[in-house]
């Protein structure tokens, strides 16, 4: 490789507005070292939104939480990777300046708002105590973009609730509330960790549609963290399906639907219930995730696996297949049989 | 909130009256001849028995008679007659002398608990697992398991006989000699406090709004200042409101050992002396002081937690 190439790819590397590389992540416990993260690689562009979708205990709320720097340490412990945003390592930066990345270029919506949000202070103070600690905006300005910010995520009467206290409000309103907040500082990023699932479902529809169009409208990278299928097709552009700490498949939203290229995905897609298959049994996949403290030789995903081949799949660990279309890829040694339908 | 207030003082007025009931009728269940007991040593004349019987109501007896010197004991209470010693003194002037007292000692020593216990317990509850988290966790225990007149006789014997930093006696009430008594008092308030404080940070510190605050990007002084301190100090606020009710009446033990002439040390004596009116009068008072630092906490708890709505 010549050194031009080299240089290209560094800037088609550093292109990129958030890279995940070959993250590796412990956590120390009393039982012993429970592998999370293993190898986790992925990328942001400005503007796009990817979802990471996963089981319980996949892997893909601990990779956003490292991203985020929340991470508990000790426990958790960062082995070894990169997280690089506009070219800069996260890992490396010393906490004063990592601070300064929280809130106002990564920002992050959580999972059930009555918890994540301070029981003792009324929304309009947590909203706006972003503004004027970071900004050193004055009280009542930044009261007045704490309604303004309540407005943008459809909050009715949103100056009148401004001295309400999160309990107050419904789980839907709540939940814009918290994401009011994580846009106060105008993050280019937004990770939304399953930001719907402590909602009814009508609820879920109309968070997920306001996540997609301030999206829109702010112009933000988003990072889609779920487990759930169905939430996924509207809002993301890519998805990455994570499982045992690592990124089984990678591909855009709209081929993975159509094909997938790992027996775990297909597995995932399969077992949505469907409605022209009224009366048959569901399908499921087998088995249970693999405890972090003993991930299976092989690929981990091999005792459930309907495609495994024995040796290999129980002996060697896979790595990444590209596959026909673009960034597609899948870590399955049978990569393309899978996504042909000629694996057996 | 207003009628919850409302209703709470008209509890208490029902607890007043149950409680100096009691009290009365404990008192004076203990004694066999009041008019004996008043005279003491000496003998008592016909005469004089016959006065003092009508005095003090004696001739009416049973339950009625009982209920009847309970009323007109209570009727004069709220006129704010506390009436008279049996050695004759008035016992609002005792309450008076020995008030500030008590007050000085109890304040000096829940600043102590506030000062040393919150502030280490807060460093405790951070520092989970630390040095400093297993010393004090030592040292509060052995504090909690030693009762306060040991504690007091020992403090006494180290510092103002042995090293002689102290007087023994703190009858003067100037706030240097009542440093020891106030340490000694609030020591297990202070081990108390000091466990609570710790406990309720290292709980709150792993709640989810302190992931949330860090992801702010606020910097950890004011995560911790602001977000955990706020959360965890409802239940230690809580505590020190009773305790403080506490502090004003339960000095008997301390304001014995040290001499103090508080309430506690005024309660000891009429025990022992077998004085009715003045234990049943300071015990009344007591019984008010206490049912009113409740009420004050749990209007309080409401302020602290905007969640507690009481109806």
């Amino acid at each position: 490789m010549t050194d031009i190439q080299i240089q290209l790819d560094r800037v088609a590397d550093d292109a990129h507005l958030l890279d995940v590389r070959d993250l590796f992540i412990e956590f120390h416990t009393r039982d012993g070292i429970a592998k999370v993260i293993n190898g986790v690689s992925y990328h942001l562009d400005a503007g796009e939104a990817l979802a990471v979708l996963g089981e319980s205990g996949s892997g893909k709320s601990v990779t956003a939480q490292a991203i985020m720097g929340i991470l508990d340490i000790p426990p958790g412990k960062i082995v070894s990777g990169q997280i690089c945003y506009n070219g800069r390592d996260l890992l490396s930066l010393p906490e004063k300046e990592r601070r300064q990345v929280r809130g106002k270029e990564i920002a992050m919506v959580f999972q059930d708002a009555l918890s994540a949000l301070n029981p003792v202070f009324p929304v309009g103070w947590q909203i706006s105590e972003t503004l004027r600690h970071r900004e050193g905006v004055a009280r009542a300005d930044a009261l007045r973009r704490a309604v303004e910010l309540m407005e943008l995520v459809r909050i009715p009467a949103a100056k009148q609730r401004l001295r309400d206290y999160p309990h107050e409000f419904s789980g839907g309103m709540r939940q814009r509330v918290m994401i009011a907040m994580s846009l106060a500082l105008s993050p280019k990023i937004l990770i939304a960790d399953e930001p719907t699932t402590a909602l009814d479902v009508t609820v879920q529809a109309q968070v997920m549609d306001l996540l997609a169009e301030l999206r829109r409208e702010l112009h933000m990278a988003m990072i889609l963290i779920t487990h759930d299928l169905g939430v996924v097709a509207d809002v993301a552009d890519r998805i990455a399906v994570m499982y045992a700490g690592r990124i089984v498949e990678h591909a855009d939203v709209h081929d993975l639907y159509a094909v997938q290229g790992h027996p775990y995905t297909k597995g995932l897609i399969d077992s949505i219930p469907r409605l022209d298959h009224k009366g048959q049994e569901l399908a499921t996949i087998q088995g249970l995730p693999p405890s972090l403290m003993d991930i299976p030789r092989g690929c981990p995903f091999h005792p459930r696996c309907p495609y495994r081949k024995d040796p290999i799949c129980s002996t060697q660990v896979p790595t990444d297949q590209r596959l026909a279309s673009g960034t597609r890829t899948s870590r399955c040694h049978f990569a393309k049989e899978v996504l042909d339908g000629t694996a057996a | 909130m207003f009628r919850y207030i409302v209703r709470r003082l008209l509890q208490m007025a029902l607890a007043f009256f149950g409680t100096t009931l009691l009290v009365y009728a404990m008192m004076f269940a203990a004694q066999g001849d009041p008019i004996q007991a008043l005279a003491g040593e000496k003998p008592v004349s016909a005469s004089q028995r016959a006065v003092l019987t009508e005095r003090y109501h004696l001739d009416k007896t049973g339950i009625d008679g009982f209920l009847y010197r309970y009323w007109d004991y209570v009727s004069n209470l709220m006129r704010g007659d506390f009436g008279t010693t049996l050695a004759g003194r008035s016992i609002s002037d005792v309450l008076q002398a020995a008030w500030p007292f008590t007050i000085k000692l109890a304040l000096m020593a829940i600043s102590f608990v506030i000062v040393f216990g919150i502030t280490a317990g807060v460093i405790a509850g951070i520092r989970r697992g630390s040095l400093f988290d297993t010393t004090t966790l030592l040292l509060t225990l052995v504090v909690i398991g030693i009762p306060v007149f040991v504690l007091g006789y020992i403090g006494q014997y180290l510092l103002t006989n042995k090293w002689r930093l102290f007087k023994p006696t703190a009858n003067d009430g100037s706030l240097y000699s009542l440093l020891l008594p106030a340490l000694v008092l609030g020591m297990l308030a202070l081990a108390t406090a000091l466990r609570l404080t710790r406990t309720s940070v290292a709980e709150n510190l792993r709640s989810d709004y302190v992931r949330t605050a860090k992801s702010k990007g606020l910097p950890q002084r004011r995560v911790i200042g602001v977000h955990v301190l706020r959360n965890s100090l409802i239940p230690v606020v809580t505590y020190l409101g009773i305790t403080i009710g506490d502090l004003m009446s339960g000095a008997i033990v301390t304001e014995r050992i040290f001499n103090v002439p508080g309430i506690g040390f005024n309660v000891a004596k009429g025990i022992q002396t077998e004085d009715g009116p003045l234990v049943v009068g300071i015990i009344s008072l007591l019984v008010i002081v206490y049912l009113t630092s409740n009420l004050i906490v749990d209007v309080l708890y409401a302020v602290l937690d905007p969640r507690i709505r009481y109806e």
